[in-house]
């Protein structure tokens, strides 16, 4: 048998950032092996710069024309340049609060880094995913990752039975998926995205493959809501959040979004967008049930986690009724969304660990109490948090909410946006409740906050840009809506 | 296609003959006289004290699970080293990155003392 | 009826059969043997449908490895019989309906009146030298390269992943020193003593 088959070197650059990124972790990998226990902080630098460099080289393939590489595996777009770019500068926030937590709760291993690596290479290679087998691929890349940052925790109570509860979900989310992907395949003939959609969007499709690929549709759409978490597949988001070390909660609850919208854009919109009118349904009942329940769910909450746990659930149902609009409009506005809440979210949990002490950890909603009094400039920024999250004028998450609202009605669903304001303004009620216990109430302990400088200036200019992006929207938006 | 698949239930039904055959003879031809005494518990001994099947260590798990992994880097390399002459150059590299990450994982393993019987 | 249909349905036959007796059996580690059983089933249809490569590696892969660990995990683990059954009983009903349903709906979707031979022709058989992994490779090393070097990350992760989760302290090791085992000399470990022997004249 003859090989016929050419390789175009040139379109390695085109994967530069995760080439780059693969080689790195090689490199960490085999020094974090031979420091000593000295240097570990070495371990963590290299991690910053090797995501800093991955960032750069990202931005600078921004704007390059849409590009196929790979046989048909690999597509290098704006889309997922941004996406790459944003998920390696959230990271790389994320690991600076992630520092000063692990050293307080002695997880400080070289291997959490290495493992964040990792599930970052595999968010990249979903972002970029073009065919059925990388998106998967990627998918298991990220899962297994995260199963196991959980898992590194292993004194801590709950954090196993998180990270068992995690990995049974997510096995069962990944086989669904698998299924749908193999109907998919089964009646399109190809994994690439690009031959699915014209397979879907051709106007002689009969009534035999649009039954075949509804079938595959609502395994796959039941798979990316596992992934997101929306209800009635969350079962696992609140234990995951409240047994996991904080750390890795915010991680988790952060970057893996972007990813997992990635491939929802990738499957659904770009490669099934024919089929909109069928799994717009599907996702108008998730998003409704995601963010009633979140909204109510939440109130009961005293744990800070498991009450951020379910507001993540409304802010997936938001995120989802940007895709029910069908419009390119309400896509960017959803992904302007997710930007938008894993900003919002990255301060919240970085001052829960900000006022961890070691061996003790800020997650009763309890442990806010009084911090206006100690420490006023953190509560101010707890302040601009839980109003952003709420949506109140004139922060940040007002106006996600907002632009999203705006396309579900111009889309025509009134009904729809009426019920989302109306939970939101419910969901109000347990931000307020925070604001209340910081300014309102005294504190029944001490509270010193005894985090390093770095994390505490990352944290402020992080609160920072939740007004500033607030008070400049449009710029955002604009570039949330050029990605599609 | 199947007739190539002949030799195989040959060495099948040669296997199990082998296997069974001689068993069965010398459950047919012997002499089976069992009594009170010859079927008690090893006739001067104690009787058991416990389970005969015992627990496994958690260690074994660990190298089982190694083991897992490198049988399926296994199962990787066999269609490879079919065509390997008309792959050329380009599919050697290829399974030469894809080793190499698992020398990684192996040096990883080592390092960690994975490997190690404590 | 052909050969080939015979053998589709002996081996189908112990496919369904064992994966039943796998279910039902209460001793744990015959379940695991009835699995291998209904795996070995699994691969002679797959030979059958000319997936020679995917036979072998479900029996390389999941018979010589997989089972293996299931068996040290059902070995490690004191499973609670009684308590397994009543969950069990517990859920059947629930279990019965959902399966039911799934069941139905199937073989709507995927059954004949969809993928029946009249609508699906039916693939041609290959030629008796046709080699099923020859052209399995040149896909996977060529056109499928991409998604075969994040077969290998995966592995990777999943040797970081076990090794992090297991890993223990260590003081307790007995570690190997393979240079002190290379420099250690004669008069290190054999030493001669001289011993002199009473004679018979000084009893």
């Amino acid at each position: 048998m003859m090989n016929t088959f050419q390789f175009d070197t040139a379109s390695l650059l085109l994967a530069l950032p995760e080439i780059f990124l693969l080689s790195a972790i090689v490199v960490v990998l085999l020094l974090d092996l031979f420091l000593t226990k000295r240097f570990k902080q070495v371990t963590y630098y290299l991690t910053q710069a090797s995501l800093l460099i991955t960032g750069v080289l990202s931005y600078n393939l921004i704007g390059h024309p849409e590009t196929v590489i790979f046989s048909n595996s690999f597509v290098l777009d704006d889309m997922a340049s941004v996406f790459k770019v944003f998920m390696m500068g959230f990271s790389m926030v994320a690991m600076v609060y992630s520092r000063h937590y692990l050293t307080q709760h002695s997880l400080f291993r070289g291997e959490y880094f290495i493992l964040v690596l990792l599930s970052i290479l595999g968010m990249m290679v979903m972002v970029s995913g073009y065919s059925l087998l990388t998106l998967y691929l990627g998918l298991e890349i990220l899962s297994l990752s995260l199963y196991t940052l959980i898992a590194i925790a292993r004194k801590r109570s709950g954090a196993i039975e998180a990270a068992l509860k995690y990995f049974v979900l997510g096995a069962i989310a990944s086989g669904l998926l698998l299924y749908g992907m193999s109907m998919i395949y089964g009646i399109s003939g190809s994994l690439n995205i690009s031959d699915i959609s014209a397979f879907a969007s051709d106007a002689n499709l009969g009534a035999r493959e649009t039954l075949i690929i509804n079938f595959g549709l609502v395994f796959l759409v039941i798979g990316i809501a596992f992934k997101l978490g929306a209800v009635p597949f969350h079962m696992w988001v609140p234990d995951v959040y409240q047994g996991s070390p904080t750390s890795v909660t915010m991680f988790i609850s952060t970057v893996p979004k972007i990813a997992a919208v990635a491939m929802l854009v990738r499957i659904l919109v770009d490669g099934l967008g024919a089929m909109h009118a069928y799994w717009a349904d599907l996702f108008m009942v998730l998003a409704v049930l995601s963010i009633a329940l979140g909204s109510v769910v939440a109130l009961m909450q005293t744990n800070i986690k498991r009450m951020l746990a379910y507001s993540t659930i409304s802010h997936v149902g938001f995120i989802m009724l940007g895709f029910v609009t069908g419009v390119v409009s309400g896509y960017g506005a959803a992904v302007f969304y997710v930007f938008v809440y894993i900003l919002i979210s990255l301060a919240a949990f970085g001052i829960i660990i900000l006022l961890n002490k070691e061996g003790f950890e800020a997650d009763q909603i309890s442990d806010f109490k009084g911090l206006s009094k100690h420490s006023p400039w953190f509560a101010l920024m707890m302040l601009a948090v839980m109003l952003s999250m709420a949506g109140v004028p004139p922060f940040i998450g007002f106006y996600s909410k907002f632009f999203i609202l705006q396309q579900v009605i111009s889309a025509g669903f009134i009904t729809l946006a009426v019920v989302a304001v109306v939970f939101a303004v419910i969901s109000a009620y347990y931000y307020l409740q925070i604001i209340k216990s910081m300014y309102f109430e005294d504190a029944d302990k001490d509270i010193t906050i005894s985090a390093p400088m770095d994390i505490q200036l990352v944290l402020s200019i992080n609160a920072i840009l939740i007004l500033v992006v607030g008070i400049f929207p449009d710029f955002w938006m604009k570039l949330a809506l050029s990605l599609f | 296609m199947l007739e190539n698949y002949l030799p195989i239930m040959v060495f099948i039904f040669l296997g199990i003959a082998f296997g069974v055959g001689p068993m069965l003879i010398g459950y047919l031809l012997g002499p089976n006289k069992p009594d009170k005494e010859k079927n008690s518990q090893f006739e001067c001994g104690f009787p058991p004290f416990d389970d005969s099947r015992m627990y496994f260590n958690v260690r074994y798990y660990l190298v089982a699970i190694l083991f897992i992994l490198f049988d399926l880097e296994v199962a990787f390399v066999f269609p490879w080293a079919v065509v390997q002459s008309d792959l050329g150059w380009f599919g050697f590299i290829s399974m030469s990155i894809f080793l190499f990450l698992l020398v990684v994982g192996f040096i990883f393993e080592w390092k960690n003392g994975a490997l190690e019987w404590e | 009826m052909t050969f080939d249909q015979i053998l589709f349905y002996v081996f189908s036959f112990w496919f369904i059969a064992s994966s039943l007796a796998m279910i039902f059996s209460r001793n744990a580690a015959k379940a695991v043997l009835f699995l291998i059983l209904s795996f070995f089933s699994a691969a002679s249809i797959w030979i059958l449908l000319e997936a020679e490569f995917l036979a072998i590696t479900l029996i390389l892969v999941y018979v010589g490895a997989v089972m293996v660990l299931f068996l040290f995990v059902i070995k490690m683990l004191n499973i609670d019989k009684s308590t397994l059954r009543a969950k069990f009983t517990g859920y059947l009903p629930l279990g019965l309906l959902v399966a039911a349903i799934i069941i139905v709906e199937m073989t709507l979707v995927l059954g004949g009146n969809q993928f029946g031979l009249d609508i699906v022709t039916a693939p041609a058989r290959h030629a008796a030298d046709y080699s099923n992994i020859t052209v399995l490779a040149m896909q996977l090393y060529t056109v499928y390269v991409y998604p075969f070097e994040l077969a290998a990350v995966l592995l990777l992760i999943a040797i970081i992943a076990s090794i992090t989760l297991v890993q223990r302290n260590e003081l307790n090791r007995k570690k190997q020193s393979i240079s002190e085992q290379v420099n250690v000399q004669a008069k290190d470990r054999v030493r001669l003593v001289s011993i002199t022997t009473p004679s018979k004249e000084d009893k």
